[in-house]
């Protein structure tokens, strides 16, 4: 029930990092040369964790099962639209699971930004130049050990928030603690995050 | 100072949870605010960090599987394909995602009156004990009764502005309430204030009087 966010004391190990790289290679892989083994290792790393992730979202093992599948071929057929430079593997696959999520469970897609919008305000920091951007792998490194540098209590509401779909309604019921509790740790929980990885990001 | 979105807000659209009105909403004001955009990145990677930290459940299918799925399962049209093709009126202060789902200019909109100087446009079509999603205009100088929230309010401000026990709120803020807020916000622009409002749950007033008009104004 109370599992933490990550398990492992320790920081994120170098296999950890190791991992995180060969995802990402894996897809790109996938995308430019439709790399069938690469496809495989990336499906027997992933594949089972988006299913108990969506059941841990509530769907049946039978539902979950098919939807990951579904999900692994939109991986296989959409690899090419991956861009390494912009996100790590786990965060584009988590996309996908959710959207297709979504789209299983209710009759209009998912509402988001339209990049193409006139009105939307760029980031600054969307201009800077390769050399300064952050190498990815390394900010889910980074953002590994802020999750990790957490104390438990807010790991434990993110945990349960993220992994088991839990409403901050249905979190405060679990614990046993008021919602307004739950909240501030998230709260709390994120700041200590930004935090991490802006230090990080200086040094 | 600008007006953004809480982390558990932006946590629960990251991970999905939220009706497609929610969504609407936090996109517009995601469209006009990088702040809340990486906010909102980020909570994405906390999720994708998520896989690793689970068992994995055994699957029924191995890669090469999909990989025959790959040659007999035809390409889906996911919903998510699906608005592109539906025109957007480019109007000024409105984004995208909700310039979609509007049939003609904000002017030109078939607005219900429901007080002196309020009116309303209904985007919603789901039960009132569901929450509202509509487009409140407000003229200069009109205030709402003091109501508080079941869940939660997300208000997006399109134009003019309004203030109230929490802050001044204009364009392109967003106020992102849950149940501890009580407020009456009041417009003091010198132009009417037009905001687009999510709920999940119907409203309460404080006062007698907005409890007798609130099934009617069905907020």
């Amino acid at each position: 029930m109370d599992a933490p966010l990550l398990q492992k004391a320790e920081g994120p190990s170098e296999a950890t990092q190791a991992l995180n790289q060969r995802m990402r290679d894996n897809l790109v892989a996938i995308g430019k040369n439709r790399d069938e083994q690469a496809f495989s290792d990336f499906y027997n790393h992933f594949a089972g964790r988006v299913k108990s992730f969506l059941i841990g979202k509530g769907l049946t093992e039978a539902v979950a099962d098919e939807l990951s599948q579904e999900i692994m071929l939109i991986v296989w057929r959409r690899a090419e639209s991956y861009n390494p430079d912009k996100a790590a593997a786990s965060t584009w696959l988590f996309t996908i699971a959710r959207n297709r999520r979504i789209d299983y469970l209710r009759s209009n897609a998912r509402i988001e930004v339209d990049l193409d919008d006139e009105m939307l305000e760029v980031d600054e920091d969307d201009h800077m130049t390769h050399e300064a951007q952050v190498d990815l792998t390394q900010q889910s490194v980074r953002l590994e050990q802020a999750l990790l540098k957490l104390p438990q209590e807010q790991r434990q509401v993110m945990h349960l928030s993220f992994f088991r779909g839990k409403s901050h309604g249905a979190i405060a019921q679990w614990l046993d603690l008021p919602i307004g509790t739950v909240k501030s740790r998230i709260r709390l929980a994120m700041q200590s995050i930004r935090t991490e990885i802006m230090t990080a990001e200086s040094e | 100072m600008m007006h953004h979105l809480t982390d558990e807000t932006l946590q629960d659209y990251a991970s999905g949870v939220l009706n497609s009105s929610m969504e609407t909403l936090i996109a517009c004001h995601l469209t006009v605010c990088p702040v809340c955009r990486r906010n909102a990145i980020l909570a994405e990677a906390i999720g994708g960090l998520s896989f690793n930290d689970n068992p994995a459940a055994e699957m029924k299918a191995t890669a090469s599987d999909i990989l025959a799925m790959d040659k007999t399962v035809p390409e889906a049209h996911p919903s998510s394909l699906q608005h592109v093709s539906q025109p957007a009126i480019s109007q000024p202060g409105v984004p995208r995602p909700l310039a979609r789902l509007l049939p003609t200019t904000l002017d030109d909109l078939p607005w219900k009156s429901f007080g002196p100087g309020l009116k309303q446009y209904n985007l919603g079509s789901q039960p009132r004990k569901e929450g509202a999603f509509k487009l409140l205009s407000l003229d200069p100088g009109s205030k709402m009764s003091k109501h508080k929230h079941k869940h939660r309010e997300l208000t997006y401000i399109i134009s003019g502005s309004y203030s109230d026990d929490i802050g001044h709120f204009k364009a392109g803020d967003i106020a992102d309430l849950s149940a501890e807020h009580h407020h009456s916000p009041h417009v003091d622009s010198d132009v009417p204030c037009i905001s687009l409002i999510a709920t999940d749950a119907p409203v309460q007033f404080d006062s007698l009087f907005g409890k007798i008009v609130q099934p009617f104004v069905g907020i």
